[in-house]
């Protein structure tokens, strides 16, 4: 169902870049990945995948929904050997109706894979540390999990560190010999990162196409945690339901019962959760900005489980009112995800290639700006006109992004004029500069039409040069 | 299934946690005294005032369950001569048998057990039925003539009419074990002990959702509480199921005749240089108020005592006591203040449906990134502290006693006077709805509230956070309006959580 529902959705702006990263030899791939800001693992998983299947968009986001179906069983035993049957299966209701997870099940880029990677990895070290016996088969599948979700995306350092530090805090009750060998895995994985990372620095080219975060503020942690839930809604719902917050208050006394003690296992998924999203926030306020919920999608299996963990701690009657409740609200959002067509994350940018391939001629210029949203664009596009981006980039050639000036606006644009007879603009992904564009082009050519095509994506025609016969031109 | 000791297992709690939970509360109360803009005046300081309390609350029960070592001398073979006193003011006569008999049979050669009936002061048909007990049973009964002092009015009497070094002492529903004494004279081997607390165990707690929930709060008290401030010297008595030392007694003056003799006798025996120890060991089997009447009544009893001890017998003056026994004294009878600011809070949301009156501007999610942390780590502190027995229908009794409370605060500083009324034994199945009809009437008024703020600003975030907030009192005021209602069986915990009588 949820491919059915997902996938006929545009191509976004990061599946695009997907896409494009992994249309070239692994060679390649490689050092466009390592300019870009992440690792490499998920991408060459899908470069192989293109070459055996195909490289529609459906296809590819097959891959995504594949490691997103695996992660159901996966958290079901996670659950299983931490807190007991029925907290597997709830983990797993959750993780199968959250409009979150469906959602990056979905999506062409590395974070169903990273889920399902940081859910295997969880289960082996929760298995490390409930037996002192466990063999060298699951010393190793931990190892393994931990070295391809390193390499998935960086974020999983943070999972690394909570086991850290859980492992300092309960080290009494891991094997003696377990220090030695999560050393040795931990090196293991610090050599392999460290040669990622000189290969990385080696290029001189880092982040060229990554957008500029914002810095994020105490709203975008409680924000985080209901786009968990509740998946992606709108900003004046989302204002609303985290305005819930003292309900936190109430749910927390609610766990005051006769409940067995809180198990160690408890506290590494508080660990889990909360070291990567208080630390990328610290990190993001402090030195660059790095936090996005997607990002922290590695936090959403022990969510889910703790989640289950604590209705268990309810009285039987207001557990079951919990868990029904939240299933329900759950699945209502993901139909409302799915269906509503007013959210910034959907970026229609398909609907704004439909336009233009009805709209361009030979003479029109397709001005896109920020210039890394070209990909989508050019993916769905096949009319005469001519694609650019404005500042004007070269991806081809070395170097990152041109940073965006007055000066250059001015000089590109009368590029652009002295070429061809309307410009399309099309502007989304702000970057400090959209207004500045926008503006510009408003006081010194004729807008023809405006278009609002999904939320946070405008397209606007604009009249270059008033004579429309190209002869008169050559006169 | 738990074991009756379970409760009173003494938890180590991580001084990292307890550190946490402080330092969380004072960056909380930072946050929200300096950071946002202020509202309303009268709000803000109202506001203000709840969160110092509850600062102090929170960090002097962190400090009380702070880990510490206290060993105490405790010597089998001392064995001197024991006076047990029974209180008695006209309870039913098959209760007071069954504790008599209890009482004689106890495992220690040298005690005589003596009834104090009180029944002809307070008035009571019974009290000669009492006296040919007494007779039958073949123990002693001290029948006062003169009335005054209540309760230890009649201890005080009876002092006079026994000679024993040591007295125990039982209310009439505390069934001792065979082995209290043997349990407790001992302590009193190391001469400096002035008097050893015991627990008060419910025994019919399992009976209705009000002796449940007055266990559950009684639990944390006796469990992690007491155990705590005997590591201090700072428990106190507490009515029932103790030993005195009669000369640690007569030192101070003998038991003081107000309404909570227990703790303010208790702080002049301390005063006295006295040391105290607490049995971490249900020695004796008591009964719990068995409906909302009982309840209230003795609630207000504790609370109209505790708050005299911090308006007239405030013990921050008190020479003799140690810093330790003054705060915690002040601190345990500060409990009972509670009640004003859980009314303060709740009437917060209420003036913003009304009125729109905020105690602050507050356009930050910081509020709550302070706040969370701050309340799961003293959820967490409780949890660990009372060894996972401390439950939300404690939170709620607690909480919607705030009436009471309130009642007993006012009581004291507008200097109306109170008599000690004993509580009920045996409870009715009557209807006492109308002692929580005000909570009733403030879900109702909420309501209302909730559509006059939609009227007025509609949808807003303001208004999300104030339905929030005041959902909390809602949820928490449910499991006490539920155990008003008439003939209410307990429902939650029909398995027995205790093990048979040991």
């Amino acid at each position: 169902m949820s491919y059915f529902v997902f996938s006929r959705q545009s191509l976004r702006l990061d599946e695009s870049q997907s896409l494009w990263q992994t249309s070239f030899s692994v060679q390649r791939l490689l050092r466009i990945v390592a300019s870009d800001v992440h690792v490499p693992f998920y991408h060459i998983i899908l470069h192989f995948w293109q070459v055996f299947f195909g490289n529609s968009v459906p296809v590819a986001r097959i891959l995504s929904l594949i490691f997103f179906v695996l992660t159901i069983p996966a958290i079901y035993f996670l659950g299983k050997i931490t807190y007991g049957k029925k907290i597997g299966a709830l983990a797993a209701l959750l993780v199968t109706v959250s409009p979150f997870l469906n959602w990056y099940g979905n999506e062409i880029r590395m974070y169903s894979l990273f889920v399902f990677l940081t859910v295997l990895n969880q289960y082996f070290f929760i298995k490390i540390y409930k037996n002192r016996k466990e063999g060298q088969t699951t010393w190793s599948l931990y190892a393994l999990t931990a070295i391809l979700g390193a390499l998935t995306h960086y974020f999983f350092l943070f999972q690394i560190l909570a086991q850290v530090i859980f492992y300092f805090l309960y080290r009494k009750s891991f094997e003696a010999k377990s220090f030695k060998r999560f050393a040795v895995i931990i090196s293991v994985l610090a050599v392999i990162l460290g040669i990622w990372f000189y290969y990385v620095i080696s290029l001189q080219n880092i982040g060229f196409s990554r957008p500029r975060l914002q810095e994020p503020t105490t709203y975008n942690l409680f924000d985080t945690a209901l786009q968990f839930v509740f998946g992606f809604q709108s900003d004046h719902f989302n204002s609303l339901v985290v305005a819930l917050w003292p309900l936190g208050v109430l749910l927390t006394f609610l766990t005051l019962g006769r409940s067995s003690k809180i198990k160690p296992d408890t506290y590494y998924l508080f660990l889990s959760i909360f070291v990567p999203i208080i630390l990328s926030f610290l990190v993001s306020i402090t030195i660059q900005p790095l936090y996005l919920a997607r990002y922290l999608i590695l936090t959403v299996p022990s969510l889910y489980l703790l989640l289950g963990w604590v209705f268990s701690t309810y009285t039987p009657r207001v557990s079951s009112l919990a868990q029904v409740a939240l299933v329900a609200v759950m699945i209502f959002m993901l139909s409302d995800e799915s269906v509503n067509v007013n959210l910034a994350i959907k970026e229609n940018f398909r609907l704004a290639a439909e336009v233009l391939n009805q709209k361009t001629g030979p003479r029109d210029a397709i001005i896109i700006s920020p210039p890394f949203t070209i990909y989508p664009v050019e993916y769905y596009y096949r009319g005469p006109g001519t694609v650019t981006t404005l500042p004007a980039w070269n991806r081809f050639s070395a170097g990152g992004i041109p940073e965006f000036s007055e000066d250059k606006l001015i000089k590109e644009t009368d590029q652009l004029k002295s070429s061809y007879d309307r410009g399309w603009l099309l502007l989304s992904y702000d970057q400090g500069y959209e207004k500045d564009i926008k503006s510009y082009f408003d006081n010194h050519f004729q807008r023809l039409e405006a278009y609002n095509l999904s939320p946070g994506i405008t397209l606007y025609s604009y009249k270059f040069n008033y004579n429309e016969d190209p002869l008169a031109r050559v006169k | 299934m738990l074991d009756r000791k379970n409760f009173l297992k003494n938890i180590y709690v991580s001084k990292g946690l307890l550190t946490a939970n402080v330092a969380m509360a004072f960056i909380y109360f930072v946050i929200l005294t300096f950071w946002f803009e202020k509202g309303n005046t009268y709000l803000y300081w109202f506001l203000i005032a709840g969160e110092v309390y509850h600062v102090w609350q929170i960090v002097m029960y962190c400090y009380t369950v702070w880990p510490r070592q206290r060993n105490l001398f405790f010597d089998p073979d001392y064995r001197p001569a024991v006076d047990v006193f029974i209180t008695v003011a006209g309870e039913p006569v098959d209760i007071v048998e069954k504790t008599i008999k209890a009482a004689k049979v106890m495992d220690y050669e040298n005690f005589e057990v003596h009834i104090l009936n009180d029944g002809y002061v307070a008035k009571k048909d019974n009290w000669r039925d009492v006296e040919s007990l007494a007779r039958t049973l073949g123990v002693g009964c001290i029948t006062r003539k003169v009335p005054g002092g209540a309760k230890a009015g009649n201890i005080n009497h009876a002092l006079k009419n026994t000679s024993k070094p040591f007295v125990a002492v039982f209310d009439v529903d505390h069934v001792p074990h065979r082995d209290f004494l043997k349990k407790t004279l001992g302590y009193f081997g190391d001469h400096r002990i002035g008097f050893v607390q015991t627990p008060q165990f419910y025994k019919n707690q399992n009976l209705n959702e009000v002796t449940h929930g007055a266990w559950e709060q009684q639990e944390l008290f006796f469990g992690s509480i007491c155990g705590n401030k005997d590591k201090i010297n700072s428990v106190f008595m507490c009515g029932t199921n103790m030993v005195i030392r009669r000369e640690a007694l007569e030192e101070a003056g003998g038991m003081s005749e107000s309404i909570t003799e227990d703790f303010i006798t208790s702080q002049y025996i301390h005063a006295k240089g006295w040391r105290s120890a607490y049995v971490p060991e249900v020695l004796a089997e008591g009964l719990a108020p068995e409906d909302m009447l009982s309840y209230y009544k003795q609630q207000f009893r504790w609370a109209r005592g505790s708050l005299e001890v911090i308006f007239k017998y405030n013990p921050l003056f008190r020479k003799g006591l140690s810093w330790d026994q003054k705060m915690q004294y002040i601190s345990s009878a500060g409990y009972y203040l509670s009640g004003l600011f859980v009314m303060i809070n709740a009437v917060f949301p209420l003036v913003y449906f009304f009125t729109g009156a905020v105690p602050f501007q507050i356009s930050t999610m910081a509020l709550a990134v302070a706040f969370l942390p701050y309340i799961f780590l003293t959820v967490l502190t409780l949890m660990i502290s009372s060894n996972y027995s401390f439950t939300f229908r404690a939170v709620s009794f607690s909480m919607s006693s705030f009436l009471i409370h309130s009642k007993a605060f006012l009581d004291i500083i507008l200097g109306r006077k109170s008599g000690f009324t004993v509580t009920p034994k045996k409870g009715t199945s009557a209807n006492f709805i109308y002692l929580v009809l005000p909570h009733i009437f403030y879900i109702a008024i909420t309501f209302l509230g909730i559509g006059v703020a939609m009227a007025r600003d509609g949808l807003t975030a303001s208004l999300m956070s104030n339905i929030s907030w005041s959902m909390f009192n809602i949820a928490v005021f449910i499991p006490f309006i539920a155990a008003a209602l008439p003939s209410r069986k307990f429902s939650f915990a029909l398995k027995p959580k205790y093990a048979s009588a040991v």
